[in-house]
């Protein structure tokens, strides 16, 4: 814009550094590195979703067992939240390689990461020794093999990839920017 | 026409190409299709177990989901009570059995404790096997024999040094001789455990179980209170139940 040069702060100064600043915020906006980087963000929640969805989906009744195993939720609600959880996972997973919404599926995924997080941390808070179920498995086991800081380490890498593409939800080779432009 | 209406309007007019609003309700369609067929399939693996029979077992406490009453004919209302919900495929059950079972069988045989035992199955699904609730129910058919503690020790005595190895049906009935069933008796018995009589009990104490809380075994509860971290040695146990005796 022709106007931009005048309207500038009067304390920046006249030389560069209004340019430089507009330079950095159209490499944010447009850049490619942070389109890649996008990139990489959205299939590295979406493909961890996915697994997590797929380990998970054809034994309902072992899912619902290792949600129950947190005692958060109350019997019944536990049972519906691990039915329903792997199915969700692997969808907003799609969403997430495909970069179909990608914002919207990226702040569910990153809400679930923050749940698991609560989760996790409630257990171990409580002293109980469960697996986290979160690829499989689950329920009761040796105090000696629960591994809450490597899972919670894990969920808190995943929700800032989630918070990245929030933030910056434009990324390379998404469906969004194709059909959405 | 002003000149830039033209312009104002092709904006203002929908673009060509997909449009994001049907794309999102096809998306979120699938989402609560998905979600609510996998509840609905949840639910049925839930009550899969089609009872054959659902006879509650002879010296069942505390509802038709409850556990075994183990060798006393009704609860004392003046001493502690112990319930110990354990599962016939966990290992470490079986080391807690060996540990502590004889000690509380001695108390309940003694009358110093009413020991109840909630036989769960959850490791079937875990080790995709029918294992625990076969067990379970053959160990239900000996209580109506008066022989339920007999064939738990039994069972857990017997316990496969691989988990998810289980029991076979023969192992099944060699238990229930171990335990002291024999004659006529251990035809009632051997009906009993082929017919799966107690099958929709083993259902129930699952059930029943889970929601009380009982997430992993074994879990023992000292008069409702989950004391299970306490129990280190089998002398942790008997002063507790001393100290909760009036």
């Amino acid at each position: 814009m022709p106007q931009s040069a005048s309207s500038r702060p009067s304390w920046l100064p006249a030389s560069e550094g209004g340019a430089e600043l507009m330079g950095l915020k159209s490499q944010w906006d447009t850049g490619r590195l942070p389109d890649v980087i996008g990139l990489l963000a959205r299939l590295i929640l979406g493909v961890v979703l996915i697994w997590a969805g797929a380990a998970k989906v054809t034994q309902p009744a072992k899912s619902a067992l290792a949600v129950r195993a947190f005692k958060i939720l109350t019997y019944d609600v536990a049972g519906y939240v691990g039915y329903a959880l792997p199915v969700v996972e692997i969808l907003v997973g799609l969403l997430l390689v495909i970069g179909l919404f990608t914002r919207l599926s990226a702040a569910l995924g990153g809400l679930m990461m923050l749940a698991f997080i609560f989760g996790i941390s409630w257990a171990w808070a409580h002293g109980y020794s469960i697996d986290c179920g979160c690829f499989g498995g689950g329920g009761t086991i040796a105090a000696s093999q629960t591994k809450y800081p490597l899972d919670i380490l894990r969920d808190v890498g995943l929700v800032i990839c989630a918070a990245w593409l929030v933030a910056r939800p434009r990324t390379a080779y998404s469906l969004d920017h194709r059909l959405f432009g | 026409m002003r000149p830039d209406a033209k312009k104002k309007i092709a904006a203002a007019a929908p673009k060509k190409g997909p449009n994001p609003v049907i794309i999102g309700a096809v998306v979120a369609a699938v989402l609560i299709v998905g979600v609510v067929v996998a509840i609905l399939i949840g639910n049925s693996s839930k009550s899969g177990t089609a009872a054959s029979g659902n006879a509650v077992p002879v010296g069942v406490v505390g509802g038709t989901g409850g556990g075994i009453l183990v060798d006393a004919a009704a609860l004392k209302s003046s001493v502690p009570t112990v319930d110990v919900y354990a599962d016939f495929q966990c290992p470490i059950c079986g080391q807690f059995e060996k540990a502590f079972g004889p000690t509380l069988t001695a108390m309940a045989k003694a009358g110093e404790v009413n020991y109840v035992v909630h036989m769960m199955s959850f490791l079937d699904t875990n080790l995709g096997n029918d294992s625990s609730a076969r067990a379970t129910n053959a160990a239900a058919c000996a209580a109506d024999a008066g022989k339920f503690g007999e064939y738990h020790s039994a069972v857990f005595a017997a316990q496969p040094a691989k988990e998810g190895d289980g029991y076979t049906n023969a192992q099944l009935t060699e238990f229930a001789t171990t335990a002291g069933i024999t004659g006529p008796a251990l035809t009632t018995w051997q009906k009993c455990t082929t017919d799966g009589q107690h099958t929709q009990y083993v259902a129930d104490v699952a059930t029943t179980s889970g929601k009380a809380g009982v997430t992993g075994t074994p879990t023992v509860k000292l008069d409702g209170k989950d004391i299970t971290k306490t129990l280190t040695t089998a002398d942790a146990l008997i002063t507790q139940v001393k100290l909760a005796t009036k």
